[in-house]
């Protein structure tokens, strides 16, 4: 983790001066602050607990501008931030509306033993091709959290599993298993929908 | 990236005809849908692209297993709005930093 030093480490090193810190931030951090934004507002799933979540990590980035070494992965170094105050400030207070039924998802999919066993699902390829984004967008946002995390981070957001790792302080293997279950979900959820808008109707 | 590790030899799934018959059933379904999210999210190790490879064009259901997830993944990529930071807060958090 030395490349990602904890953000509410106290031993600032002061290495830059104000101007440099300016610089640094408006180089290094300002040109993440759209991925930012579109991941606070796919945890939360509310504009306006977006805009504090994104204000307040970018607070808080440049507090601790010190901690962070440049030619380094700002914006891995940022999401992490994100991820850390949404967990902290915002989940227990976060509207995510109840979608599904969470206490049987969790049970379903969360034990280690659930993502082993087979899991076949007959959703096809075409299908998902002939879906809207809104579509896909829903089946997304219906899915707990965390697995809704990983997916942002590894598909829409483009984050290797080592730097998910990093943002989500879990180890590569866990990266890859909760990505596998989330799928899996998706997957699930993705069939529904389709089932429910009748876009399997004439395959055999 | 996805994409980045697909090229022409790898491919009973970008089109060329295998030579040995083709499998209707996969014995290891879980495992092999694991290793190819991994290839398909470019984190694979040498040794699950290897396998990969020796086994993707003579297996139907991995081959529809990676048209499957490859979609899956473009849609999320390419279909899903990506909300942008209203101006407003971009100014909020410069107008806090120089304060």
């Amino acid at each position: 983790m030395t490349t990602m030093p904890e953000i509410m480490s106290d031993t600032q090193l002061q290495g830059y001066t104000d101007e440099q810190k300016y610089q640094v931030f408006n180089k290094e951090f300002m040109p993440h602050i759209d991925s930012m934004y579109n991941f606070a507002f796919r945890l939360t799933m509310d504009e306006d607990d977006a805009n504090d979540l994104v204000q307040d990590t970018y607070l808080k980035a440049f507090r601790f501008i010190s901690s962070f070494e440049q030619g380094t992965n700002a914006k891995a170094w940022l999401f992490r931030i994100l991820k850390n105050s949404f967990i902290n400030d915002y989940r227990k207070k976060s509207k995510e509306p109840a979608k599904v039924d969470y206490q049987d998802v969790e049970t379903t999919y969360n034990s280690d033993e659930a993502s082993e066993t087979e899991h076949t699902t007959d959703l096809r390829f075409e299908t998902v091709q002939d879906m809207i984004g809104d579509e896909v967008a829903s089946a997304l946002n219906s899915l707990p959290v965390d697995f809704r995390t990983v997916i942002i981070l590894c598909d829409i957001e483009g984050f290797t599993y080592e730097e998910m790792a990093k943002i989500l302080d879990i180890p590569i293997g866990t990266v890859r298993s909760r990505l596998h279950r989330a799928r899996n979900l998706l997957k699930d959820k993705l069939k529904e929908y389709a089932a429910s808008m009748g876009y399997n109707k004439n395959e055999d | 990236m996805s994409g980045t590790l697909h090229s022409s030899t790898t491919v009973g799934v970008e089109g060329r005809q295998a030579t040995a018959p083709m499998k209707e059933s996969c014995e290891h379904q879980a495992d092999c849908l694991k290793r190819i999210q991994a290839i398909l999210d470019g984190g694979a190790s040498e040794a699950e692209k290897q396998h990969f490879k020796d086994h993707i064009d003579i297996c139907k259901p991995c081959i529809d297993m990676y048209h499957l997830e490859k979609c899956i993944k473009e849609a999320l990529q390419g279909k899903v709005e990506k909300k942008c930071c209203p101006d407003k807060i971009a100014a909020a958090i410069q107008a806090e930093i120089t304060k």
